[in-house]
């Protein structure tokens, strides 16, 4: 049985992203038969993430960072247990920014993120809203993933052996517009930019960050992706859109 | 000078556009007289700031404008506004440059303008108004909004900067709690109704505005607009509102505020809010009585666009506009839908979002509504149409929880197409949301054919 707990949903609650949890879930189960979803949060008494194989995170605002942060204090020993082990996290949108370092506000104050990921990040100004295209190296499994960015930070992050990107971008703005890298990976955990619904419309990411966890956690899933026909017909007509968009119509 | 320069070359352009085309009217003459004087509307004189309301807010803006405008012209006032939509600087700089002289003197009773919520600060700072009006604070347009926080932050300011007397949303929590932070508040609401539902648990609510905990609903009256209370600090809106419509009957269409009976013109239960605010806005800003608000409704008829039918091959296709970024529509329409126990194809038209550049896919927000009473509701089909979206569409219909076997793809944005689609269809009962410029084009195309 594949174990998901969902994080904080009615604080990190934004862009639908319930698709991504009930993905996760059905994804689970037709790889591997049986799956729970459960939810998280400050009123979740005991909570290990240890028992859990999967922790989604989803996006939220960046003014609750804080609250957040700090109620991870209370089972941060076990989240880094967790991570080592090779179980996946997996935070999508802003909350990438919630686990790098110090956020900079646009009114001059700064927040703070957990500190796992050697990032740190600026809010913007302006929100930048787009399409993002990507060429994942997951889990040893090289991969096309098309998605969105609702860009509300800026995130400044080194590569180092141990930190990856999740991707690199072929259309979009990634983390910053600047490098081309798109997220954070350590071990099989994901820090993306990517939201909406990325795991429901690119299930072969999905499928493969199950079979991670499941791995570390010492439990069988299928090997073999099922045959994901609607959403490689989704995918196709994305990447022919977002190939007809006009160069430079990004507007960074 | 330099104002009366700027107001006589808007008015100039104004007679052209008159003369030219006028559905370019709305922001035009603002637009380019500012550009000759930015601070323009500082200098119109005759503007009493306690006659004045902006209404701001995510959904509801323009119905409530409207509403308000024909209550306060029902009673002889001469109101000033921006009935065409136009909610920016611009366009309230354009409403004002008709309605004034050629020396900047403006002869009105009261001015109501629908105004962007990210534009309210410029806007405030331009033109003084004791009263603003927020609507609701709802997830919407995230390309250009982000997230809830960011509105929230916009309207917050000018609360906080102003001292104007609010008109909040009580069963909102994110407007309820801009209460706080104002001297003078005054709350509307809805009481809850036959056509108030609840979610399941694996759907998400929301953070509390206070402390950003859970906030609970104890039944829903719009998608994340309710019954509410803050699983942590308590916050709620459990102390009611000061007019709140109540005894809502959609089948005879009636409802009342403070005891008042009160026709009830659309039977969207959302309006109810626009209604709840319109009534309270009158009564507090120009001493309208309820009795009296009362008769204004009788005859009350809202913008259109947002509802139409057309017949197509024997096919009554009710159309529903909904924003794409916006799940509050998007619940709304499933909910009119499930309300129909008739036989029906419903056909969606998830687009790429094209508000401004760049264009992109949005599919995010079926995941955040409950389909379950829609699919419960006597549906044969769900036909998925449109060229890019489409499979998307399908994709968060079965997650759903609809059969997939129910579903049918129709990879095509050809309005004919999609037509002759529909002319096959087994019932006559058709319901089709998709981007208002796609549905006039269906519009025109069926208007020929039929």
């Amino acid at each position: 049985m594949i174990k998901i707990a969902w994080m904080y949903p009615d604080t990190l609650y934004l862009h639908g992203e319930r698709g991504n949890a009930l993905a996760l879930k059905h994804i689970s189960e037709v790889l591997g038969g049986e799956a729970v979803l459960d939810k998280v949060d400050f009123e979740t008494k005991d909570f290990d993430p240890m028992d859990y194989d999967i922790l989604f995170f989803a996006p939220g605002e960046v003014s609750s960072f804080e609250v957040i942060g700090e109620d991870m204090g209370r089972y941060m020993d076990r989240l880094k247990e967790f991570i080592e082990s090779g179980r996946a996290v997996i935070a999508t949108g802003t909350t990438l920014g919630l686990f790098g370092g110090e956020v900079s506000r646009t009114d001059g104050s700064k927040t703070h993120g957990i500190g796992f990921i050697p990032a740190t990040a600026v809010e913007r100004e302006y929100v930048y809203g787009d399409d993002e295209q990507i060429n994942a190296d997951y889990h040893g499994r090289k991969m096309e993933v098309v998605g969105n960015q609702i860009q509300m930070i800026n995130v400044s992050f080194e590569e180092t052996a141990e930190f990856r990107r999740f991707g690199s971008v072929v259309y979009g703005m990634g983390n910053n517009g600047r490098d081309g890298i798109e997220g954070v990976v350590y071990k099989n955990s994901v820090f993306t930019n990517m939201l909406g619904p990325v795991l429901v419309n690119n299930p072969w990411l999905t499928a493969e960050i199950i079979r991670a966890a499941a791995e570390a956690s010492g439990k069988n899933v299928k090997a073999e992706d099922p045959d994901f026909e609607l959403e490689k017909k989704s995918l196709e007509c994305k990447k022919v859109f977002i190939a007809e968009k006009k160069p430079g119509s990004m507007g960074l | 000078m330099k104002f009366r320069s700027a107001l006589v070359y808007g008015k100039l352009i104004n007679l052209a556009i008159n003369v030219i085309d006028k559905s370019r009217g709305s922001n035009k003459a603002g637009d380019m007289a500012m550009a000759k004087c930015p601070d323009m509307m500082k200098h119109f004189k005759g503007i009493d700031p306690s006659k004045v309301l902006f209404i701001t807010g995510t959904n509801g803006k323009s119905s409530t404008n409207n509403l308000i405008n024909h209550i306060l012209k029902k009673q002889g006032y001469k109101v000033v506004s921006n009935l065409e939509g136009a909610n920016l600087l611009t366009g309230i700089c354009t409403a004002l440059i008709k309605a004034s002289d050629l020396s900047g003197n403006i002869d009105a009773d009261f001015f109501v303008f629908e105004t962007d919520e990210r534009y309210l600060h410029k806007i405030r700072e331009n033109l003084p108004c004791d009263n603003l009006l927020v609507t609701n604070i709802q997830k919407d347009q995230v390309q250009r909004n982000g997230d809830p926080d960011y509105i929230y932050r916009k309207i917050s300011k000018v609360a906080e900067e102003f001292d104007m007397r609010l008109f909040l949303n009580a069963d909102e929590p994110r407007a309820d709690s801009l209460g706080r932070k104002a001297s003078r508040a005054v709350r509307f609401g809805t009481a809850r109704h036959s056509r108030s539902f609840t979610k399941d648990d694996s759907y998400v609510t929301m953070p509390c505005p206070v402390c950003r905990h859970k906030i609970e609903f104890s039944y829903y009256n719009n998608d994340n607009v309710g019954g509410f209370r803050c699983v942590h600090c308590g916050f709620s809106n459990e102390d009611g509102a000061d007019y709140v419509t109540e005894n809502s009957d959609f089948e005879n269409r009636t409802f009342a505020v403070r005891g008042v009976p009160f026709k009830m013109p659309y039977d969207q239960p959302y309006m109810l809010y626009n209604y709840s605010a319109a009534v309270a806005a009158v009564k507090e800003i120009a001493g309208i009585e309820p009795e009296v608000a009362a008769k204004a409704f009788a005859d009350f008829s809202n913008i259109s666009g947002r509802y139409e039918t057309i017949r197509y091959k024997g096919k009554n296709i009710k159309y529903m506009r909904f924003k794409q970024e916006n799940p509050e529509t998007l619940q709304n329409f499933i909910n009119v839908i499930a309300s129909d126990p008739d036989e029906k194809v419903i056909v969606v038209g998830y687009g790429t979002v094209n508000d401004i550049i760049p264009s992109y896919i949005n599919s995010f927000y079926g995941f955040d509504c409950d389909f379950s009473k829609m699919i419960r509701s006597n549906v044969k089909k769900f036909l998925c149409v449109t060229d890019t979206v489409c499979y998307d569409a399908a994709n968060s219909f079965m997650y759903g929880g609809v059969d997939p076997s129910m579903i049918e793809i129709l990879p095509t944005s050809d309005v004919s197409e999609i037509l002759e689609a529909i002319a096959k269809q087994d019932t006559d009962n058709v319901y089709l949301t998709m981007e208002l410029a796609k549905f006039e084009k269906m519009q025109a195309v069926a208007g020929k054919e039929d």
